[in-house]
């Protein structure tokens, strides 16, 4: 019972009928093929040797290839060329900052940005592709192997249900360590306030790129980030050094906001030129909102790619 | 100097304390607040800190600010009264109004008389004396004048004084006025002290103030001093500066040359005419142009026909200031100049002495008895004593063994009178006859200026050749030799001299090579006496052969003539004039001024026994020819002397106000709103700024308002 309740934390029964009759598209990189929705350049499954990776938790222990084991005494999976359906790794920032929850509003921007994820991994898990999940501070603090199938949701959820934000947010890291994991083309969807270096991101995000991995960006932000509605003179304490900071808030509204507004643009310039989807999620608006437009976005870009 | 009319308001000042203690307060006490990052924060800060803080300050400060301009406003400040704790307690003012009255005020512009709108203005300030103040006016021509030496409380006296002020003709004396005024006003503690100075600034005015040393710093600071500053610019103003001959001695029938100097005060160049008087008559015309800010100097020949005290004027059209417009010089033309030469006596075979030749042949070339300069009469000692020595310009004494003893005293009678004597030595001369009676005479009646020894030297071997050196060359006997071209007596040759000591107070005009004096010079009374060490032949020197001798002996002469009676002396307006004559019949001195009647002047006997009388006058105020008529019973003598204002008042230039420190200036034009006597009053009480304080606390105010609600208007803004 108490699993179900947290489990329904995640999953808003409204948020998941309001979506329920879209469909995720992969862009043209996805090599998902299940069911004809998803194109796929390859012929099926286990169909021919890649390489061997080490062994993360969450993979199947069929996998693993007890004769490498017995030679070296490590875990290894034995990967092969072609994988079947669209996989998938949600990537959620659970720093410090992504514990804010601004006077008034529903969620933190975690609750905010982990309901996005699970919303998002029901339904690739109910289209039959499988669904990964990262979460990551200064640094990747778990990683759940992608898998297919419903029975995996709950996994995610508990995952998601288990972090606590905390910490200080290297995007830079993170990303480089997913690339490590994920050797095949896939769908990266990455939760974060982004609170990095903007040049870090965009860079590392590019490379990813070049790898040909779809990659979608959720930058999450609560609304009092991005109106700063404070007119006093205000102690700022910063959530993930705890450092303070005093200043005449409305004073500081212009320039504060003008920064904002600079660095969302260059975001979504700077990601869209590399044809990585970019979307301000602002936790004031309703998830299913926020998803609605993110599918209208994908739908917008299936065209191209199908 | 802030001073208040209501001081325990200023306790008000306290509630200063509030806003800064509100700034302080709500700077330490900000709201607690997490935030995701601060890094756009912190970026953000950076950017708007300065102008946040700027901001801060400024509201602090207008706060500040509305609460000083109240309180001081309730205060009822006065601005300005030096007098500090005296300002407000009705203490009764002492002062002294100094009314500039040199010549430079003389100035016309434009219709007004600056010396009358001077005069209006001290009188406006006297006007506004009250029944308790005193006050003094002085005069600020050179020397000056107090006119009351005491402080008066007689406001009609006062105003009097002023109205019947004269306009000098002199400079001014401004520190010595200024000085006098301080001195005046000084002791009386328990007034408002000050001294207000009615001027027209001329920079030359107040040149020896500036610069002699912190005169003004000196003062009393308790003395407020004010300058009330009359005129507008400096007109443009030509002047005679100078008038002069270029010739120690102008004889009759003689042409002689008059210099003229005209001076251009203005920043053009200027024509005019310059015109040259001769006791009234125009002699000559002429047109001149002179530089701007120049000086231009022609020379006017003329020829007197007559001798006698005459009046040269130079004369420009009148301008702004007429006053110097025109220039006096009395020149005294001569007669031919009697002098006698008293050569040894003949010898015993009946031979006459030919020690005299080359004098005579140099004082008159060509023995003349018309048109020459110098009248020259040759005699014996004994052909002498029934001369009478007055007479004569010059008495020459030449190679003299001994004098008989009654010309000795008249000769030195005649030294103390006035008369020149040159003592030329030769081989007949007896030094301990000399020492003993023309030095050593009992009474300290003496003529030698020098004390004679052994003779050095041989003229007849001539086997050392001495010249002269050290010669003075700023007497009037050598000062001819100074200009190279005009020969050089040093080249001429000594070959025997008499070692001479000269006594205390004598000058040593030459000396020889070796180093001994040669030509010995001093003052005896009115006269002097001149001393030469050799020979006035070529017995023992060559120099009557020299071109030099000739300009050596009219030089001397001329130098002695010139400094006799008056001789046309330039006087300052004002400056006193007095003359000691030797004239024993000398019954009345009557002075007759250029304007007015004659006046007698008073005659007092010098004291010493030598006949001297002396007279002087201070009767010199108007510029202009003045004789003086010195009546004896066996006739007339007229001396004269001229008043000429000084060239340097001509000059108009303004100094600028900001050059005088310590005065305080008070300007005022004809119609303006408030009077001079209304802004001497304010600084006096000073003046109330307590309304102006007013409308600034309201500017404060309002101003306070707009910076601090300027954020509102934007939140209503952002909102909207």
């Amino acid at each position: 019972m108490d699993k179900t309740r947290r489990l329904s934390r995640f999953l808003d029964p409204k948020v998941l009928a309001s979506i329920a009759s879209m469909e995720i598209r992969a862009r043209s990189v996805v090599e998902g093929a299940i069911e004809g929705l998803h194109k796929s350049p390859f012929k099926g499954f286990n169909v021919e040797f890649a390489e061997y990776r080490s062994y993360v938790p969450g993979d199947p222990i069929r996998d693993i290839d007890w004769k490498v084991f017995a030679r070296t005494d490590k875990y290894y999976i034995k990967e092969h060329e072609e994988e079947t359906n669209l996989s998938g790794y949600l990537i959620i920032d659970t720093s410090g900052s992504m514990s804010f929850k601004g006077d008034g509003a529903a969620f933190s921007k975690l609750e905010y940005a982990a309901t996005l994820a699970a919303s998002l991994a029901f339904l690739m898990l109910k289209q039959q592709d499988s669904v990964g999940l990262v979460t990551f501070a200064d640094g990747v603090r778990k990683i759940v192997r992608p898998k297919s199938g419903m029975g995996h949701l709950k996994g995610i959820c508990r995952e998601l249900e288990a972090t606590e934000p905390t910490g200080a947010t290297d995007i830079g890291e993170t990303l480089d360590r997913v690339a490590e994991t994920m050797r095949k083309r896939g769908l990266l969807i990455m939760f974060s306030d982004l609170m990095d270096s903007a040049e870090a991101i965009i860079a590392k995000a590019r490379q990813l790129r070049t790898r040909r991995h779809e990659i979608v960006l959720f930058h999450v932000l609560d609304r009092q980030e991005l109106t700063f509605p404070f007119e006093d003179t205000i102690l700022f304490r910063d959530l993930e050094d705890r450092s303070e900071i005093v200043a005449d808030a409305y004073a500081l509204r212009r320039e504060y906001l003008r920064r904002v507004q600079h660095l969302v643009t260059t975001f979504q310039s700077a990601l869209r030129r590399a044809g990585i989807d970019y979307l301000l999620a602002d936790t004031s608006r309703p998830i299913e909102a926020s998803l609605r437009q993110f599918f209208t976005r994908r739908m917008a870009g299936g065209i191209r790619v199908a | 100097m802030l001073t208040f009319g209501h001081p325990l308001f200023l306790t008000g000042l306290l509630t200063a304390a509030v806003p800064i203690w509100l700034h302080l307060y709500y700077r330490r006490t900000p709201v607690p607040k997490d935030f995701p990052s601060l890094r756009l924060i912190r970026l953000s800060v950076e950017a708007v800190v300065r102008r946040l803080k700027l901001r801060n300050w400024l509201l602090l400060a207008l706060r500040l600010l509305v609460l000083l301009l109240l309180v001081l406003g309730l205060a009822r400040p006065y601005l300005g009264s030096t007098f500090g704790s005296l300002a407000h307690t009705g203490a009764p003012a002492a002062f002294v109004v100094i009314l500039d009255n040199s010549l430079s005020m003389g100035v016309t512009h434009q219709g007004i008389s600056l010396f009358n709108s001077a005069k209006a203005k001290a009188l406006e300030i006297l006007e506004r004396m009250g029944p308790y103040d005193k006050a003094s006016v002085a005069l600020l021509h050179d020397p000056g004048t107090l006119l009351f030496t005491q402080l008066s409380w007689d406001k009609q006296d006062l105003k009097e004084a002023v109205r019947n002020a004269p306009l000098s003709y002199s400079g001014t004396n401004l520190p010595g006025v200024l000085q006098a005024a301080v001195k005046l006003v000084a002791p009386v503690r328990s007034y408002k002290r000050a001294v207000y100075l009615i001027t027209d600034m001329t920079s030359v005015a107040w040149k020896p103030l500036l610069e002699s040393g912190d005169v003004l710093g000196r003062i009393d600071p308790g003395i407020e001093l004010v300058l009330i500053p009359v005129g507008d610019g400096s007109p443009p103003n030509l002047a005679v500066a100078e008038v002069s001959l270029d010739q120690p001695l102008v004889m009759k029938g003689r042409p002689a040359t008059v210099w003229v100097t005209v001076a251009n005060h203005g920043d053009r160049a200027r024509t005019t005419r310059l015109s040259l008087l001769v006791d009234g008559d125009k002699k000559q015309e002429m047109p001149l142009e002179v530089p701007a800010r120049g000086r231009q100097r022609v020379k006017v020949p003329v020829t007197f026909p007559a001798e006698g005290m005459v009046a040269v004027t130079a004369q420009l059209p009148a301008d702004a200031l007429p006053h110097d417009d025109v220039r006096y010089l009395a020149v005294q033309v001569l007669p031919p100049q009697k002098v006698l030469i008293v050569k040894p006596p003949a010898e015993r075979d009946g031979t006459p002495s030919r020690d005299d030749l080359f004098l005579r042949f140099a004082l008159n070339p060509l023995n003349r008895r018309e048109g020459a300069t110098f009248l020259v009469e040759s005699r014996e000692p004994e052909e002498a004593l029934s001369l009478r020595l007055a007479d004569y310009t010059a008495v020459y004494l030449v190679n003299q063994r001994q004098l008989p003893e009654p010309l000795v005293g008249r000769l030195i009678d005649y030294v103390l009178g006035g008369g020149y004597c040159v003592i030329f030595l030769g081989s007949r001369t007896d030094p301990e006859w000399y020492n003993a009676h023309l030095l050593d005479a009992p009474g300290g009646r003496h003529l030698l200026p020098a004390r004679l020894f052994k003779r050095v030297g041989n003229a007849v071997s001539k086997a050392i050749a001495y010249q002269l050196t050290d010669l003075d060359l700023g007497h009037p006997a050598f000062s001819l030799f100074a200009t190279e071209g005009n020969g050089d007596p040093r080249r001429a040759h000594v070959w025997e001299f008499f070692q001479v000591q000269p006594n205390p107070g004598a000058l040593v005009l030459a000396r020889m090579s070796h180093g001994l004096p040669g030509l010995v010079e001093e003052r005896r009374g009115q006269g002097k006496v001149l001393l030469v060490a050799f020979s006035a032949d070529t017995s023992w020197t060559n120099w009557p052969l020299k071109p030099t001798f000739l300009p050596f002996l009219h030089q001397s002469l001329a130098g002695m003539l010139g400094r006799r009676g008056l001789r046309g002396e330039a006087i300052r307006p004002g400056m006193p004039v007095s003359m000691v004559v030797q004239q024993e019949d000398l019954q009345k001195v009557t002075l007759v001024p250029p304007q007015g009647p004659p006046v007698e002047l008073p005659i007092r006997r010098e004291g010493g026994g030598e006949g001297l009388l002396h007279f002087s006058t201070t009767r010199t105020e108007l510029p202009g020819f003045y004789r003086l008529l010195l009546e004896g019973k066996e006739g007339t003598r007229t001396e004269a002397f001229t008043v000429n204002p000084p060239p340097e008042e001509s000059d108009l230039e303004r100094i600028p106000m900001q050059k005088i420190p310590r005065f305080r200036p008070v300007t005022h034009r004809a119609g303006s709103a408030t009077t001079l006597g209304e802004k001497v009053q304010e600084v006096r009480e000073g003046k109330d700024i307590s309304r102006f304080l007013l409308w600034l606390l309201l500017a404060a105010a309002l101003a306070e308002t707009i910076v601090a609600n300027r954020p509102s208007g934007l939140r209503a803004e952002a909102r909207a």
